[in-house]
């Protein structure tokens, strides 16, 4: 899962034409900083710390350094122990009941204890939280009891099968009770608190968050002494600052696709990859046209070669899937393969669905989205292949996602681009599948509908995945889209950098990572 | 000059009422905020929207929303930004400082370069240095913004290691923008002067004074250059208005902290307040340069300033 490019390192340093941008990158970094400090790129501004404000995963990508939540999950995605150490589901999982880490404090010398569990639960689910977009991943809990000093009950309205997930992240991240009525919500937007192992030193507004190792933590002392963070959101300037060893991550989404050849070849940067919860897919108007036959959107898969597509525009940086999800995904089946390419067997198909050569077909795209432009240009290709006339639109991203998707009015077919941090297929599939769902203009299916609102009351993971699997073979029986390719997200990583553990959410703690001088 | 003054003042009010009208409209015809915000959630509701929208104020009818920005604008609240809830004052107050550097940085390097290569220019018309220096201003010309800050950066930074490729850290940051607004500039600035001395050295004054024996510099320098200066300065001044809308590329380049970024990003995002506080602030200045402009005229030249 952890894929590392280095070929570059050495056809670089070779060409005699590397060898001054060599030296003086050498140079460069023995006076770029000082001992245990790193500069980190960010593509955006989360413009905001409180953790119920935000959804964006470049708050994450810092929160997860601030803040801690009761579970934890790291780069490998299994969930851990976080500010509790263990928690037991009580009443059929309608309770769940915490046992709180002893001897933690905030940044500011707060204790952790039971109360901040209630402080934070009741901000989330009260008049604060109810002003920003974090709730709703929060809706099964009704509210949160304390038993005693370190141990709380969970008391939730219905089971929730993902929800110890998400008490990983996010809006479950605990904030000090004090500290927020003291100084009040404003305060706390750009000078956080938490119990994570760095603390924030000082916040500039769209351009840069300092931050600096908290040593009490309750998981050790960080091996760098601070981290800075940028906010870059050109693409070439990140990497322009990676190369001249002034920053030493760009996290992703920064680096296109395209870019990954050129940070390989400088002998100071590399493109470290991992498996992201990025997927595309090009989804069908299953109601009208004829798309609306299921033997035609059978047809236009096997009428295209998704593996090639991988290979060439995305240079190798995702994996062809056979249902709306990427293989980290809870609801994942590693038997369920993808359609073939047959495009022998799609003009069949076509021949039997009563498609005339020469049919019209339209593509509906994001017009900002350089790579998947290209990959809409060798899809429009082969289904031409096929004897289809195809047209490509190009909508303004917010155009597409708020008018033209949601009010049903794409062409036969339309990018969709999805992802969600918690890596479970609910999140996905209740979204795109489910009847009357904002991103569901064209089908309704009551089997679809009633395996999807049955699991979401199932707390039996097996039993549980099991369904989801099914959901995922049944989406693919149907051909509710042309499942394309899960996406890398794609690190710049300076050659300075140690101990450096991509991960798929963006959520990279820094308490092993180290630099070299 | 009071009625001039009054009704240039009132012009202002009205382009600027005119200007920050259309932004908001605009702006709000490109898309949602609730859903920019609520990206990459796990489960968003219908109702979840409604109710960020609701918190942002964007429920209300346009017209009520556009006067509450206007109400805001002359009490000197220009709101919150939709990310994250920052004072847009606050953002702006931190961004125009680096904005107004680098632009006049750039006028500064663009005026000392051209004006004594468009009268060198003027001077030798037809002869070589003439010759030369118009084909490199039209290379100037050719050059796109963003491919030269590119192209700086790489030899530069990466190359050379000399220069910081981004930011706002000191007086170096400035070179590499700086010079790549003003290697523009300076290409269409020298053709403006050096077809404005043209026209200077073929008026009868000019062949007055060198009838009267003066030294050549001295006609040049004394008598032409001041009698160009008029349209000159009506030129740099509407340039200076011009560069601050012309800058967002280069600030996004080279990551400048200033108002082009702030606009982008807010674009982006959809920002509205942030974006309709911007294009405000940028309009006002915008308005003032022109009104000094008219009366910069007034010093240079005598018959102004008497009538």
């Amino acid at each position: 899962m952890y894929k590392k490019t280095l070929m570059a390192q050495v056809t670089g340093k070779t060409a005699t034409l590397f060898k001054v941008g060599a030296l003086a990158a050498a140079m460069m970094t023995a006076t770029a900083s000082h001992a245990g400090s790193l500069t980190i790129a960010s593509p955006q501004d989360p413009g905001n710390w409180d953790p119920i404000d935000t959804f964006l995963v470049n708050w994450a990508a810092v929160g997860t350094n601030i803040f801690d939540g009761l579970t934890y999950r790291g780069p490998d995605l299994e969930l851990v122990p976080g500010l509790a150490t263990s928690w037991e589901e009580l009443d059929d999982g309608k309770r769940i009941r915490f046992t709180l880490r002893e001897g933690v404090t905030f940044h500011n010398g707060e204790p952790f204890n039971a109360d901040a569990v209630k402080f934070t639960f009741d901000r989330l689910l009260g008049e604060e939280g109810a002003r920003g977009p974090q709730r709703s991943n929060y809706t099964a809990i009704s509210h949160v009891t304390v038993i005693d000093e370190y141990t709380v009950d969970m008391f939730l309205y219905q089971p929730d099968p993902v929800l110890l997930t998400k008490l990983a992240g996010y809006g479950a991240m605990i904030v000090p009770p004090g500290y927020i009525e003291e100084h009040g919500e404003e305060y706390f937007n750009e000078h956080p608190v938490g119990t994570g192992p760095f603390k924030v030193v000082e916040y500039t507004p769209r351009s840069d968050v300092r931050l600096e190792a908290f040593a009490d933590h309750w998981g050790g002392a960080p091996k760098l002494d601070s981290v800075t963070y940028r906010f870059i959101a050109e693409p070439s300037t990140a990497v322009a600052e990676l190369q001249a060893g002034r920053v030493d991550i760009v996290l992703p989404p920064t680096i296109p696709v395209g870019m990954v050849e050129s940070i390989n070849n400088h002998p100071n940067s590399q493109v470290v990859s991992v498996a992201s919860p990025t997927v595309e897919a090009l989804r069908f108007n299953t109601q009208s046209g004829i798309t609306s036959d299921e033997r035609v959107r059978q047809a236009l898969i096997m009428a295209v070669d998704r593996q090639a597509i991988v290979d060439t525009i995305l240079s190798g940086e995702g994996s062809v899937i056979a249902s709306f999800q990427g293989e980290q995904s809870f609801g994942f089946d590693p038997e369920l393969d993808p359609y073939p390419f047959d495009p022998q067997r799609a003009q069949e198909l076509l021949a039997e669905a009563g498609v005339e050569p020469g049919a019209e077909l339209q593509i509906d795209v994001r017009g900002n989205d350089a790579t998947f432009g290209e990959v809409a240009q060798v899809v429009a290709a082969y289904l031409q292949g096929v004897g289809l006339n195809v047209s490509i639109q190009p909508y303004e991203t917010n155009v597409l996602l708020n008018d033209i998707i949601p009010a049903g009015r794409t062409g036969e077919m339309f990018q969709q681009k999805w992802g969600g941090w918690t890596f479970d297929f609910d999140n996905t599939a209740y979204l795109m599948y489910h009847t009357g769902e904002r991103w569901n203009p064209y089908d309704s299916d009551a089997t679809l509908d009633e395996m999807l609102d049955s699991q979401r009351s199932i707390t039996d993971r097996a039993e549980r995945e099991t369904l989801l699997q099914f959901v995922a073979r049944y989406t693919k029986e149907r051909a509710l889209e042309m499942p394309l390719y899960s996406l890398n997200a794609l690190y710049g990583v300076g050659n300075r950098v140690e101990n450096f553990d991509p991960a798929p959410d963006n959520r990279i703690r820094l308490t092993e990572v180290d630099v070299s001088e | 000059m009071a009625k001039f003054l009054f009704y240039r003042v009132l012009q202002a009010l009205f382009v600027l009422v005119a200007v920050t009208l259309i932004v908001s409209f605009a702006i709000r015809l490109t898309g949602d905020p609730a859903v920019m915000l609520a990206q990459g959630a796990g489960s968003i509701t219908e109702a979840d929207l409604e109710r960020i929208r609701e918190a942002l104020g964007l429920n209300q009818p346009f017209i009520v929303q556009y006067l509450e920005f206007l109400k805001g604008l002359f009490t000197g609240d220009l709101g919150r930004s939709f990310m994250g809830g920052t004072s847009v004052s606050d953002l702006i107050s931190r961004a125009l400082p680096a904005t107004l550097g680098l632009a006049l940085a750039s006028l500064v390097i663009s005026i000392v370069v051209s004006i004594p290569l468009g009268i060198k220019a003027a001077v030798s018309r037809g002869k070589w240095p003439d010759q030369l220096i118009r084909i490199v201003s039209l290379v100037g010309l050719s050059f796109p913004n963003f491919w030269l800050a590119i192209m700086l950066v790489l030899l530069f930074s990466i190359t050379f290691n000399l220069l910081p490729p981004s930011g706002l850290e000191g007086w170096q940051s400035f070179i590499m923008p700086a010079a790549t607004m003003g290697i523009i500039l300076t290409a269409t600035n020298v053709r403006l002067v050096r077809t404005t001395m043209l026209e200077t050295l073929r008026s009868q004054y000019i062949m007055v004074a060198r009838a009267k024996g003066l030294s050549n510099s001295v006609v040049l320098y004394k008598h032409a250059l001041r009698n160009c200066s008029i349209p000159l300065i009506t030129y740099f001044g509407l340039q200076f208005g011009g560069l601050l809308g012309g800058i967002v590329v280069v600030e996004r380049v080279f990551n400048w902290p200033g108002l082009g970024t702030l606009a982008f990003d807010a674009v982006a995002a959809r920002d509205y307040p942030v974006l309709q506080g911007v294009i405000t602030v940028l309009s006002l200045m915008i308005i003032s340069i022109n009104l000094l402009v008219d009366i910069a005229y007034g010093f240079v030249d005598p018959r102004v300033r008497k009538s």
